[in-house]
């Protein structure tokens, strides 16, 4: 894979999030539908990774993690494609439940770039006071398998994880559950182009879901 | 400081211009809302489009009782204590299904989806005076307003209509925004949990004081990005020059409409995913018809506030189900509006709008609310601030004969505690028959 530093414009800053992608433009049905696709694809039979496959994939999904602990939104806002999204459905038990839908059900999170860049500007303003004082995690990957896709130029990586978080005056929380990151190449690299982040208990309540998953 | 050892006079507790802080910290106190708050007036149970057909059933809690709402085989809808009148174990299980019969894990003992108990396992061994009949779940009485399902386990209050009053035509303007269409909340929802007093929660949304500073992430990401004219921007400087208005609707429900400062719904309201790109699929496919179904799309601009657990917030039914004195879980039950002539893709933007206020807006509430438990906890500062615009000389009463004042005047609050006591203070004996 290119160099992880590749990804990342040094001078890329909260300030050049505020005139990026300011329409929402290419969620629509033919969207939905694709999400659909995706969903019955990734109950099928992962295989481990290959050497390569990590390099390319694992290797995104790690820095992923490490960016978020780190609160980088910036920098992780540039892994993704332009028409990417991050969603959190308010389901559990995926891909099976067909509570998952979007296009007729809430979600935790339904964020096209437009909506990630709303929530990094929110988190950025200094006056959220739901992360105030902010919430520090730790996200634990492992299991990933590469499950096959019907779609070309596309390659579908399947994880699970852990996540901790712990924030001033509250006890540490641990999420769980599984992710599927759907890459595509964008600018000679490959970056996120779908996010999927199913939880244990989506269906449950949460305390104070306003770090990202 | 007040001497507590002795149970609590409520009355005492209310003062016209402030109320005690154990109200919101005291576990006895709690522990007496729940049954007599909650069960003593009406009291929002679900929304039948939740069970629509025949034998449907959704549990629930009415306080912290269990509870079960259910449909039997006529469609009639039932409230049902989730407890066997034999060992107390819960015969309902299950979020929600259909079912003819709730039997009970325990020992067996079955019931109708209306509560009789129809069967028991080796029946003779209770002997011949064993009356089947007077062994059923308890009943909640129930009532149903344009598919908002009440209950209550008081037999003395008037029917549900009159006893909302004024709400119930505020409610019709909620549901009658899209004229012919029916509210359905089949959509799912967001759970959020605050370690907090859930009279918080209820204080909140009958204040217009609070949005211009405790939604400032809200309000500058927006302006920051989109500029002036987006959602909430009207909750900025004094509100209180501005055309929104708070009422008093009676018996503890109360009513702050935003609308007289929305123009344009749909070029007001907070952005979405697929904005942009369902607009132009409806201009192209409807042409002008495309705006009033893009209009129905933004929330109401109403908080609809219905004694003591449901408050109507944008396009949401926001339920309060208090946990503990200091823990309350929100359900933020999303809708979509049923209509032979309304667009599809109104509903589908309508979930993504639904997801913006419980993202970017109520977490910074609930963040403030678990402060202000932990403030309240301080022994030797007793009492919450429940004045203004008390005498300001700025309340007036409306056309329907309900009290109406500015959006920052804390009428609502006050409304509320009255309510409050009425219900603490009554004498009446709640019953499941």
């Amino acid at each position: 894979m290119k160099d992880l530093n590749d990804y990342f414009d040094p001078g890329f800053t909260v300030d050049d999030i505020l005139g990026d992608s300011k329409t929402s433009t290419y969620v629509n049905d033919a969207y939905y539908a694709l999400l659909r696709a995706d969903m019955a694809e990734w109950s099928g039979i992962g295989t481990p990774l290959t050497e390569a496959e990590r390099q390319a994939h694992e290797a995104l999904i790690l820095h992923e993690n490490w960016l978020l602990d780190r609160r980088n939104f910036e920098q992780w806002y540039q892994l993704y494609t332009r028409e990417c999204s991050y969603w959190i459905p308010a389901a559990h038990d995926l891909p099976g439940n067909p509570q998952f839908d979007p296009q007729s059900h809430v979600t935790i999170a339904f964020d096209d770039r437009r909506r990630m860049g709303d929530r990094i500007v929110w988190l950025r303003t200094g006056v959220a006071y739901s992360q105030l004082p902010p919430s520090y995690t730790l996200h634990m990957s492992t299991g990933f398998v590469r499950v096959p896709t019907g779609r070309p130029n596309e390659v579908k990586i399947r994880s699970q994880f852990l996540l901790q978080e712990m924030r001033s005056s509250n006890p540490v929380q641990t999420l769980s559950g599984w992710m599927g990151h759907v890459f595509k190449q964008e600018d000679g690299r490959w970056k996120i182009d779908r996010k999927l982040v199913s939880l244990l208990d989506g269906q449950r309540g949460h305390h104070n879901l306003t770090y990202l998953i | 400081m007040r001497d507590f050892s002795e149970p609590p006079i409520y009355d005492d507790l209310i003062e016209t211009d402030r109320v005690h802080r154990t109200l919101y910290t005291d576990e006895a106190i709690f522990r007496e809302e729940m049954n007599r708050i909650y069960g003593g007036t009406w009291t929002y149970l679900a929304h039948e489009s939740e069970l629509p057909k025949a034998n449907d059933f959704v549990r629930r809690t009415l306080g912290l009782r269990p509870i079960i709402v259910s449909r039997d085989r006529d469609g009639k809808v039932h409230g049902l204590l989730n407890r066997c009148p034999h060992r107390g174990a819960t015969v309902c299980r299950d979020d929600a299904g259909s079912t003819r019969r709730f039997t009970c894990p325990y020992h067996n003992w079955s019931f109708t989806n209306s509560g009789d108990l129809v069967g028991v396992p080796i029946e003779e061994g209770y002997g011949p005076n064993f009356d089947k009949s007077r062994l059923g779940l308890g009943k909640i009485r129930v009532e149903v307003y344009r598919g908002f399902i009440f209950g209550t386990l008081n037999h003395e209050l008037p029917d549900l209509e009159t006893h909302l009053g004024t709400a119930a035509r505020r409610l019709d303007e909620w549901m009658d925004r899209w004229p012919g269409g029916k509210i359905s909340v089949r959509n799912g929802q967001h759970r959020l949990m605050c370690n907090g007093n859930w009279k918080l929660v209820s204080d909140n949304s009958h204040d217009g004081y609070h949005p211009g500073y405790s939604h400032a992430s809200l309000l500058r990401m927006r302006k920051d990005r989109y500029g002036g004219g987006v959602d909430m921007q009207w909750v900025l400087g004094n509100v209180d020059d501005g055309l929104q208005r708070l009422y008093d609707l009676g018996n503890g429900n109360t009513f702050l409409d935003q609308r007289p400062e929305i123009e344009r719904y749909w070029y007001q309201s907070a952005p979405m995913p697929g904005e942009d790109s369902y607009a132009a699929t409806l201009r192209e496919r409807l042409g002008e018809r495309a705006e009033p179904a893009l209009d129905v799309v933004m929330g109401s601009g109403m908080n609809l506030n219905i004694f003591p657990n449901l408050l109507i917030i944008g396009n949401q039914l926001q339920v309060i189900q208090p946990r503990t004195v200091d823990s309350t879980d929100l359900i933020w039950y999303s809708t979509s509006i049923e209509a032979d002539d309304l667009p599809p893709e109104v509903n589908a933007l309508r979930m993504r709008l639904q997801e913006d206020f419980p993202s970017f807006g109520e977490p910074d509430d609930l963040a403030n609310f678990e402060e202000c438990q932990a403030g309240l906890s301080i022994p030797e500062m007793e009492w919450v601030v429940t004045s203004r615009h008390m005498d300001t000389g700025t309340e007036y009463v409306d056309g329907n004969g309900d009290l109406a004042g500015l959006p920052t005047d804390e009428l609502g609050i006050r409304a509320f505690w009255k309510e409050w006591l009425i219900r603490m203070n009554a004498t009446t004996k709640l019953e499941a028959k």
